[in-house]
């Protein structure tokens, strides 16, 4: 095969240097803010919580190959020492710490503010209104186990 | 996809908590992501959004990705994907805000993944021999930026502002372009990589 230095005229290479130059040009500088933020997730203390079932996950073949952010009406997450069991329910989101145990469940969405509820001494607890777009919730239990699902999208 | 050790060696710096090296792939991908999102009809917030899941995945899983080559293959997948998510969320409430049966919407974007990515390399590549020119060859740089402006300036332009003889400029161009071509950056292109684009666009 000939090379593309034989091949690729003057015109060609600077044609290909403008669109190589505009595409990095057209980002906006708070597109490329935001991506280095996101480095702030590396390396968690918290355990990671993996999603182990989800009512959904049959019926939707795309997000089977995404692990974490599937859409789903009722699902488990399951780390090293506590389960998040999870349902939709009509107006809120409910769930359940397994082993029970009180617990702080805090709703962490990917903009705005986090909400945090109690879990009561049976690892029960409520979450209103349902969150919306995506989020993953942060389990820290009396015990000081802390455990962070994945990304939910109700 | 060839075997970029830069790459690899990005992957490895931000395992170990280099917050310089997450920077780089971001400089180096950031515009791939924003191209793929920009082809799905989605508002700006829902391109923010699906590039955040990117993002965010990227930099939890990087320590589990089994071949740091694929690192382009892996965020132009997922770029996709998340688009997708982005269309499939829009598309199960209706106007009433009633969830819809749960129709996974067809893929608007045909072209191919691997064209996305030759396209990317070539771009990443060609933007590291440029930006190397602003010291190596900063005439050359200086040429060329003024060169590839939109609308092309005319040779009396160029020729006032670097106070260069309208003359010289067509051998001062075709100078440049040589030296760029030699570029080390680009020396993955030149066997073939760079030829298949190329192959493409023009129907060759």
């Amino acid at each position: 095969m000939s090379t593309m230095g034989a091949d690729l005229s003057d015109d060609e290479l600077l044609a290909a240097l403008k669109r190589a130059v505009a595409e990095r040009n057209a980002v906006p500088p708070d597109f490329i803010e935001a991506a280095q933020a996101a480095f702030a997730w590396h390396n968690i203390d918290a355990e990671l919580a993996q999603l182990t079932y989800d009512s959904l996950q049959d019926t939707e073949s795309a997000s089977a190959t995404r692990a974490e952010a599937a859409s789903i009406r009722a699902l488990t997450f399951t780390s090293a020492r506590l389960t998040i069991e999870l349902e939709v329910a009509h107006d809120a989101l409910v769930g359940q710490i397994v082993p029970a145990q009180p617990a702080a469940i805090t709703v962490v969405p990917r903009t705005g503010a986090e909400v945090t509820v109690e879990a009561d001494d049976i690892g029960c607890f409520s979450i209103e209104p349902i969150p919306l777009g995506q989020f993953r919730l942060r389990c820290q239990t009396a015990a000081d186990v802390e455990a962070l699902t994945g990304w939910i999208t109700l | 996809m060839r075997d970029d050790p830069s790459v690899i060696a990005l992957v490895t710096r931000v395992c170990g908590g280099d917050h310089e090296a997450w920077n780089e792939i971001i400089d180096r991908y950031a515009p791939l992501v924003w191209a793929i999102c920009n082809r799905y009809q989605l508002s700006r917030q829902d391109i923010d959004d699906a590039a955040q899941g990117v993002w965010v995945m990227l930099v939890e899983h990087i320590s589990q990705l089994r071949e740091p080559a694929a690192l382009p293959g892996w965020i132009a997948t997922t770029a996709r994907n998340e688009c997708l998510r982005m269309l499939r969320t829009a598309s199960r409430y209706d106007l009433s805000g009633q969830p819809t049966e749960d129709l996974m919407p067809p893929d608007p974007d045909d072209r191919a993944v691997d064209e996305d990515l030759l396209e990317a390399e070539l771009n990443i590549s060609l933007r590291a021999a440029f930006a190397e020119f602003a010291e190596l060859a900063p005439d050359c740089h200086k040429l060329l930026t003024m060169l590839i402006t939109d609308p092309p300036p005319t040779y009396a332009e160029v020729s006032g502002a670097l106070g260069m003889p309208v003359g010289s400029i067509g051998p001062t161009r075709s100078r440049c372009l040589s030296r760029l071509r030699r570029s080390p950056h680009l020396a993955a292109f030149l066997s073939g990589h760079a030829g298949a684009v190329q192959a493409r666009k023009t129907g060759r």
